[in-house]
């Protein structure tokens, strides 16, 4: 584990090295903590062209403040340096060697000469020796297209080399190493940049990846045979410059210049990252992370990133309807809305609707529609809230303090969730903020492995009384902090003593209040519920099964929370998704819908971003869009909605919420008014969370349940586990 | 002078009306074969295909084929048998009535007819698994 007290130490002093050390993890919040003086530019010459920069920046930054790129391997700018590869060599004048850009600080008046005979000698010379024992597999190897090695070489190598095997030795060879599910090694292809090893052990926080030997003989792996398995291991195929390490379910499926590229969001967590969908002929190859630097900044949790296979299975591709004898049957999308409509006509205005955890908003607001329309008011959510008041201001259901303002925060209390399963991204945001940012951490719940230190206070929920009438010693740390965060997860919130929970800590959060500064954050884990709230939804089933509807609208609600003995016997259900799972097993009507990846709908992230997908594919079979669905429903049942298209729908959107349009913006939740203390004192059940490990991590709803790529990672925990308790055995 | 005036061709088609059997005869068998020729009728195969020869037409047009009844319009050049497919295509002025030295074993299977465009067609089915594989609601 990282933590670099040195660095912390030499900042203090406003050294070079410190700088470097900040600027290489591009933090944010470390350059806020430069001292208030500013430090003197300096100038620097990059081809004769003059650039000012701050002491201490490196020449390859310098290089690209006037636009000129660097070669590098080793070199990431989210990564400490690292200056191992030796590709970004350059020339400085009156330097007797060339220098490495990406670990060199500038010097005043220096002369950077990066194309220079002496430059361009030195990179053919470092290629010449990385392509000696890199083998020359490009057509058979995965990354052939997008490797950085192919591309430097094209660019900066020679056009022959002096390798002559005259001894017959061969190349370097290396065994591959099998480190789990989702990554494929060709440890012969690696070239010993240790970006993964840095990503490992910095943003991961797993000190898993390591190298053993030195020079010619140095490899990169797990030092004994053991699975890189964190929420974050796919990274390591982005950061891997060459193809030593890939995409084991991608591999050999695609080429990169045959798969068209979609820009869409993710919605298997709240975070909403921003992704890239990657299609061909009508189908989901693979995902890939896009720079949002608000959201994700360029990494993908491992959840979003490989459950893209369970696209793919327990589609439900035709409309179906139960038939006399218990089964469900394929039909026509006619017969099937007509049964619907029957059904709605009977129903006499006794409709609800409920609404899971990969609902758009589009579809939400025409279910809304819909179901009011027919004289219905039941719409909740399936993930369940606090109940009363609690999400009539909006900042009381929002991660207010931003994702990416959490790595500015200082002191963070996290009652009742585990980020690093339930929001993987969140979690790197706070590791960052811990690593370099001095963030101290406090959790009320049960222990469990963050990825960082921090101090489990117990899991008794009177803490959080406790620590809110400043009477623990952690309430001193909250009230000390410059930015103070309490990130509550939703877990702790379905409790029945969840609503006092929320009011107590809100009702501090108002004293830790700093004028730009919101210290309440609600850490959600389904991407729908802030986009339901913002429409007008209402937390919690309970409502729906004690008004016994005659209609039950399932809209992707897949968690199984309802059951058919909690539903009147002439209940008749509909489910409206993509998936055939808990919901849609249940139900009398299934109207196949489309999956994240083939509609353009908005989905709303945990503080409040609304993003939009883009359709990479379109739904199999007879799927449709989801809130096509309802509008021809409507029409059926002689109620139509009004709307036709997509624009009319998201006007409908703008009237009803206008910040829901204003794709990619963060509105800032209007300031928190103090929410009514409820009645229910906080009770002594003790607070847990439901994802603890990492195999309760993969399988959470109906797409990563259909993916086998998912279930092949849970096996393997198990796997390591149980390996892991044989040797422990073995020990004693 | 007969010749001059085609006298004899018409006299040609008044034998092949009469050898049709009339007039109606006639025009049916123009309406389904889009020809009238008379000739000699050299043999019937065991579908009831009827194979005539006149050389009086010029080569290639001198041998032809009347489909057996039963077929109708549906009549196709795969209805013609093995056995009368080398007369029919000058492989062999031997009809097979008449050529003694054919090999006949058992174990040479029957002729079948081209069925393609009809519903017992030959239909090759799909190797490659479906892109999405569909849930099914029976299957726990």
């Amino acid at each position: 584990m990282i933590r670099a007290p040195l660095v912390k130490a030499l900042g203090a002093l406003g050294s070079p090295t410190h700088q470097i050390a900040s600027r290489a993890v591009r933090t944010s919040a470390v350059l806020a903590q430069t001292p208030a003086k500013a430090p003197e530019k300096i100038e620097v010459f990059v081809d004769d062209i003059p650039v000012m920069v701050l002491p201490g920046t490196t020449v390859l930054q310098a290089a690209a403040e006037v636009g000129v790129e660097i070669p590098r391997f080793c070199y990431h700018e989210r990564l400490a340096v690292a200056g191992n590869c030796r590709m970004c060599l350059v020339e400085v004048e009156k330097s007797p060697k060339p220098v490495a850009a990406c670990a060199m600080p500038v010097m005043k008046g220096w002369r950077i000469k990066t194309n220079s005979d002496l430059t361009r000698k030195a990179r053919e010379g470092v290629m010449e020796f990385l392509l000696m024992n890199h083998p020359l597999d490009c057509p058979i190897c995965d990354q052939g297209g997008e490797c950085d090695l192919q591309d430097q070489a094209m660019a900066f190598g020679s056009d022959r080399s002096r390798f002559t095997d005259i001894n017959y030795t061969g190349k370097r060879a290396v065994e591959d190493k099998d480190i789990g599910p989702l990554v494929k090694t060709v440890m012969t292809r690696c070239i010993h940049c240790t970006r993964c090893v840095r990503f490992a052990s910095e943003i991961a926080g797993v000190d898993d990846l390591g190298t053993t030997g030195r020079g010619n003989d140095m490899q990169i792996g797990t030092y004994v045979e053991k699975l890189f398995l964190t929420e974050l291991s796919g990274n390591v195929i982005d950061l891997c410059p060459v193809g030593a390490l890939t995409n084991k379910p991608y591999s050999f499926v695609a080429r990169p210049w045959e798969i068209r590229k979609v820009d869409s969001i993710d919605v298997l967590d709240a975070v909403g990252s921003n992704i890239v969908v990657s299609t061909r002929t009508n189908e989901v190859l693979r995902i890939l992370p896009r720079e949002n630097e608000d959201v994700n900044e360029e990494w993908l949790a491992d959840k979003s990133r490989f459950a893209c296979d369970g696209l793919k299975r327990q589609r439900l591709v035709a409309p179906m309807v139960r038939m006399p004898n218990g089964e469900l049957q394929a039909v026509e999308w006619e017969g099937a809305l007509i049964a619907v409509a029957k059904a709605l006509q009977k129903a006499k205005g006794q409709v609800a609707g409920i609404a899971g955890q990969l609902a758009d908003v589009e579809a939400m607001v025409a279910l809304k529609d819909l179901v009011n329309r027919l004289d219905g008011e039941l719409l909740v959510t399936e993930q369940d809230f606090i109940k009363g008041s609690g999400i009539e201001v909006r900042s009381s259901y929002l991660l207010n303090s931003t994702i990416a303002g959490l790595e500015q925060a200082d002191a963070v209390l996290l009652v009742g969730t585990n980020p690093r399963y339930e929001a993987p991204l969140v979690n790197t945001r706070l590791r960052k903020a811990y690593v370099h940012n001095e963030l101290q951490i406090a959790s009320i719940g049960p222990k469990i492995d963050l990825s960082y230190q921090h101090n489990n206070l117990g899991a008794d929920p009177n803490l959080v009384k406790d620590v809110c009438n400043g009477s623990h010693a952690f309430s001193k740390v909250l009230e000390g902090a410059k930015k103070p965060a309490i990130i509550i997860g939703v877990d702790v919130l379905e409790r029945p003593d969840g609503a006092a929970i929320h009011a107590t800590i809100s009702e501090y959060c108002q004293k830790l209040k700093k004028p730009d500064w919101n210290p309440f954050n609600v850490l959600h884990n389904s991407a729908s519920q802030v986009g339901a709230f913002d429409v007008g939804y209402q937390p919690g089933i309970q409502a729906v099964l004690q008004a016994q509807p005659k209609v039950l609208f399932l809209l992707n609600a897949d968690a199984g929370k309802v059951t058919r003995d909690q539903l009147p016997k002439d209940c008749f259900v509909v489910y409206i998704g993509s998936h055939g799972d808990n919901g849609a097993s249940i139900a009398d009507a299934v109207l196949p819908g489309a999956a994240y990846t083939e509609k353009q709908a908005i989905y709303v992230n945990t503080e409040g971003r609304p993003q939009q997908t883009l359709p990479g594919v379109s739904p199999p079979g007879m799927a449709r869009e989801d809130w096509k669905i309802l509008r021809a429903l409507s029409e059926v049942v002689g109620k139509p909605l009004a709307y036709d298209n997509l624009d009319e729908l998201r006007a409908r959107l703008e009237s009803l919420a206008p910040h829901l349009t204003r794709l990619g913006e963060l509105q800032p939740a209007s300031g928190g008014e103090s929410v009514a203390k409820p009645s229910i004192s906080i009770s002594s059940t003790p607070i847990d969370v439901k994802q603890k490990e990492l195999r309760d991590y993969f399988m959470t709803d109906a797409i990563s349940r259909a993916s086998p790529t998912m279930a092949k990672c849970i096996s393997a925990v198990n796997k390591q586990q149980r390996q892991d308790e044989a040797r422990s055995c073995a020990a004693v | 002078m007969a010749k001059f005036l085609g006298i004899n061709r018409l006299g040609r088609l008044f034998q092949a009306i009469r050898e049709a059997g009339g007039l109606k005869q006639a025009y049916l068998k123009l309406y389904r074969n889009d020809d009238l020729k008379t000739g000699k009728l050299i043999g019937i195969d065991k579908y009831g295909n009827r194979y005539f020869e006149n050389p009086y037409y010029f080569y290639g047009r001198n041998r032809w084929v009347e489909y057996s009844p039963h077929v109708n319009m549906d009549y196709d050049g795969s209805q013609i048998p093995a056995e009368w497919y080398g007369w029919m295509h000058y492989k062999t002025d031997l009809p097979p009535i008449r050529d003694g030295c054919r090999p006949k074993h058992k174990w040479i299977a029957d002729h079948s007819e081209n069925l393609s465009g009809t519903k017992e067609a030959y239909m090759p089915y799909s190797t490659t698994p479906p892109k999405v594989e569909a849930w099914n609601p029976n299957k726990k």
